[in-house]
């Protein structure tokens, strides 16, 4: 079977790049003793993936990860042992588990909700108005080591709409964004290309990033969760 | 908090997880219960200073104490030191984000010379005062411990007391000393606690000592300021290393360090007696851990880490006694979980490449070893105890156990050594070349021949011995590159510039810490680092101190010169050292007094200790 957990990167730790996460979700598996499945060869791996990766410095509460296990064995249990192991910033949430063959949490993330929150005080009323309404924005993203030296990035088909609040000197951008096999884009390439198509001056460095959630969605875009209705939940 | 590393600074850095904490096994106590902090300070980047198994002992064991909390702090890399100048914020420590000045102890390991600058640096931006005599009541203590200590005297300026030889009980006793101490309002304020500790066995308060030269500005011996302080202040070392608690829930950081697996502590201390080994002298006597609890040690290591390697440590890990049947142990206890063992280094002789063999079985990365001379009269000058047949019988095993290329470390700049001996180098690494086609009947075997210039370092038999000048090093350098061009063969070498400076720091007085504060108000940081040392720029700060290098690093030194660093010792006797010395020079073996008899350096009559050996146990 394949457990799937969703897991966090808390604030404490959310200046660890998605490589160093895998690597600490591998130690974890291993310390928790999870009857895990390793790969063939010389150099046996563990068969674990997780469903989308994260830029450093980004905070989540919604991360999936995938264990194949060579033996079955009880989803809560599972995910008590694994949230023991894990350092303080990791948490369980919740706990499901699947057929081997069930394709992988990655190929089916289809998108996430993010809320970035940033100092800036400026009216955004109509910069947001004019971004929800444009039919395309495209965001020419440094890329030096390719041979343009930048890539396109089509704003509007990963992001269609944003909303915003503004309190005590901050604002909070709240907005979905697709997932899709062959990429997506990153949350904090919103604030350049608002930057860049209305001049808003808004302090991209200071920018709080969380991801909320991740999902799966149907056939007419509607959004379904990751897990079961039947998974274990966190109390 | 204030001033707090914020998401714009840690999100246009290097390695931001570096400075942030939370890994697992870290350690953070309820602070409404901490009576009394240490910061663990490493004078080098995370992934160093994490790799180092010293901090993991001591961090568990002060842990342990209650009402004690140690913490870790590290070098910030250059780009971070910038951003926390330019908006004020202070140097804190990874578990409570406590400002270093905050702490009540500051704990500096001594690994590096040239890891002092930035020493002088994480005390800068910790807002600690740099010099003892500069600080309060309200500052902390700033200690120093680590190989280096056996010469305090260029950071004597600096520290308040040396933790001198092996922290387990000393470190552990200074903490709850400390605690009584600021229980009771810190009562006699400094000095008070330092005349407290100055009376637990190997601790060295410099501020209780004077240096005192002649005419010449010769160092002609230590004054003691008060009567009751121990001169010499002798090293502290563990008795039987199966009685000391060894960490086995270890912090495992989320990135990748240098020594990123589970270091399993062995034994401690190596007799061999290399002549130019600062570490086997400091380090007697060797101690070994029985077998049986190494097996339990790692069985936790390995439950508690997630680590897949364990690479089993010491200054020299293939003499311990049970070593094949240790692996063998280990091999098949962990093999469900996946984990492998490894050696950090390999002894000259086929028995050890049966164990990389072993060991290693599935990657056939290069073997290395480590001849340190090319000539049989060097090898014997240095003590090295290792013939050419040894290492032909070596090469020889690997290549006919599949390994196609080899790495050889030597030195260059060694007492005694001619042209000559620096061009059997490249004879040697021709024998080796040929061995290869001798095994396997095919040429390309790849040799990489890797030579450092050697620094003289105190308490070793050369620490009479003075440094060969810049030019001489380069001239050698440059003679064995010339003979080195050969097909498959690499040579690597550092510029010999640092290894001046290293020199000057290594056998240095306390005069020396003048160019050291000089170099880092110049600008000095993370100087082994090659791409920020400046030679220019060190040679102005010894300058400006009124010095000269040459006095220090490339002079002779006669056999009635007294040290400036023989007030701290580690137990040896000068008379044992001055006899090697001359031995080297008749080019005279002197044996391993670890399986046969004492040599008579005197460490273990002067400290109460012995060789703990179980070569002739049955095995268990």
């Amino acid at each position: 079977m394949k457990l799937r957990l969703q897991i966090t990167k808390d604030k404490d730790i959310r200046f660890i790049s998605h490589l160093e996460y895998v690597r600490t979700l591998g130690r974890a598996i291993r310390r928790a003793k999870l009857p895990a499945a390793y790969s063939e060869g010389f150099n046996p791996h563990l068969k674990y993936s997780l469903a989308s990766a994260l830029g450093v410095g980004v905070v989540s509460y919604t991360e999936f990860v995938e264990i194949e296990l060579a033996e079955d064995m009880d989803v809560e249990e599972a995910a008590l042992k694994l949230s023991a192991a894990l350092p303080r910033g990791i948490r369980v949430l919740a706990a499901d588990s699947v057929e081997n063959n069930t394709p992988a949490l990655m190929s089916v993330a289809a998108g996430a909700d993010y809320r970035v929150t940033l100092p800036y005080v400026g009216d955004l009323r109509n910069a947001v108005h004019a971004f929800n309404s444009a039919d395309v924005i495209t965001y020419k993203k440094a890329a030096p080591k390719t041979k343009a030296g930048f890539k396109e990035i089509d704003v509007k088909f990963y992001i269609p709409k944003i909303s915003f609040k503004q309190a005590d000197g901050n604002t909070e951008f709240n907005f979905s964004c697709k997932i899709t096999p062959t990429g997506s884009m990153k949350a904090v390439d919103l604030l350049n290309a608002l930057n860049e198509s209305y001049a808003l001056g808004l302090p991209v460095e200071m920018a709080d990033i969380e991801r909320l959630k991740l999902y799966r969605a149907d056939r007419n875009g509607k959004k379904l969760p990751m897990l079961s209705e039947n998974a274990w939940i966190k109390k | 908090m204030e001033n707090e590393l914020s998401i714009d600074i840690l999100s246009s850095v290097q390695k931001p997880a570096r400075y942030t904490g939370g890994e697992f096994g870290s350690i953070v106590k309820d602070q409404s219960k901490v009576e009394a902090t240490i910061a663990l300070a490493f004078p080098d980047v995370y992934e160093v200073g994490m790799s180092y198994l010293g901090f993991k002992i001591l961090y568990h064991l002060v842990n342990k104490l209650e009402g004690v909390q140690a913490e870790r702090v590290y070098a910030v890399w250059t780009d971070l030191e910038a951003k926390m100048r330019e908006r004020n914020i202070p140097l804190r420590t990874l578990e409570t984000s406590k400002k270093l000045s905050d702490c009540d102890i500051i704990g500096f390991t001594l690994q590096y010379e040239l890891s002092y600058t930035n020493i002088l640096n994480m005390m800068d931006l910790g807002g600690v005062p740099l010099f003892s005599a500069d600080r309060t009541d309200d500052d902390p203590f700033v200690i120093v411990g680590g190989p280096c200590v056996f010469n305090p005297e260029p950071l004597a300026d600096f520290f308040d007391f040396a933790v001198v030889g092996e922290g387990e009980e000393l470190l552990c006793e200074i903490m709850e000393v400390y605690k009584t101490w600021k229980k009771n309002g810190k009562l006699g304020g400094r000095k008070a606690f330092l005349d407290i500790v100055s009376k637990i066995q190997g601790v060295y308060v410099p501020s209780f000592y004077e240096p005192e030269y002649d005419a010449q500005g010769l160092f002609t011996g230590i004054k003691k300021l008060k009567e009751d302080v121990q001169l010499p202040v002798y090293k502290r070392a563990v008795r039987d290393m199966n009685d000391v608690d060894f960490p086995t829930s270890p912090i495992v950081p989320f990135g990748e360090i240098v020594h990123d697996r589970i270091m399993l502590e062995v034994f401690r201390g190596c007799s061999r007696g290399c002549r130019f080994c600062h570490a086997g002298m400091v380090y007697r006597p060797v101690r070994e851990r029985r077998p049986d609890v190494l097996l339990d040690l790692s069985r936790k290591l390995v439950d508690n880490t997630g680590y897949n390697e364990i690479s089993l440590v010491s200054l020299s890990s293939a003499d311990y006694s049970h070593l094949a049947p240790l692996v063998h142990k280990m091999i098949q206890e962990f093999k469900d979980d996946r984990v492998s063992v490894s050696l950090p280094s390999l002894r000259i002789d086929s028995f050890c490449v049966a164990i990389a063999k072993e060991v290693n079985a599935v990657r056939k990365s290069g073997l290395t070893f480590a001849p340190e001379a090319g000539s049989q009269k060097m090898r014997d000058v240095i003590n090295k105890g290792v013939t050419e047949e040894d290492l032909m019988n070596a090469v020889q095993a690997a290549f006919e156990n599949g390994w196609s290329s080899v790495k050889l470390y030597f030195m260059i700049g060694l007492p005694y050594e001619t042209d000559e001996d620096v061009l059997a180098i490249a004879d040697l690494a021709k024998k080796v070349q040929y061995k290869y086609y001798q095994v396997t009947g095919k040429r390309g075997c790849k040799v990489t021949v890797s030579a450092s210039s050697f620094v003289p370092k105190p308490y070793t038999a050369f620490q009479w011995f003075g440094q060969n000048q810049l030019e001489e090093i380069r001239r050698k350098q440059f003679l064995l590159k010339d003979a080195l061009k050969i097909k498959n063969v690499t040579f690597q070498y550092h510029d010999a510039k640092t290894g001046i400076i290293e020199a000057v720091f290594a056998r240095g007085d306390r005069r020396v810490g003048k160019a050291l504060y000089n170099a880092w108000r110049l600008g000095a940081r993370f100087d082994g680092w090659s791409d920020h040392f400046s030679y220019d720029r060190w040679l102005e700060a010894i300058n400006e101190a009124g010095l000269d290098k040459d006095f220090y690093a490339s002079r002779d030194r006669s056999q009635e010169e007294a040290f400036p660093w023989e007030h701290v010792s580690p137990g040896v006797n000068r008379a044992f050292l001055w006899n090697e010395w001359q031995k080297a020079k008749a080019q005279q073996l002197t044996h391993d007094c670890r399986r046969t008899s004492c040599t008579g350096c005197g460490i273990c009559q002067k400290l109460g200790v012995k060789i703990i050996d179980y070569a002739k146990e049955v095995e268990g």
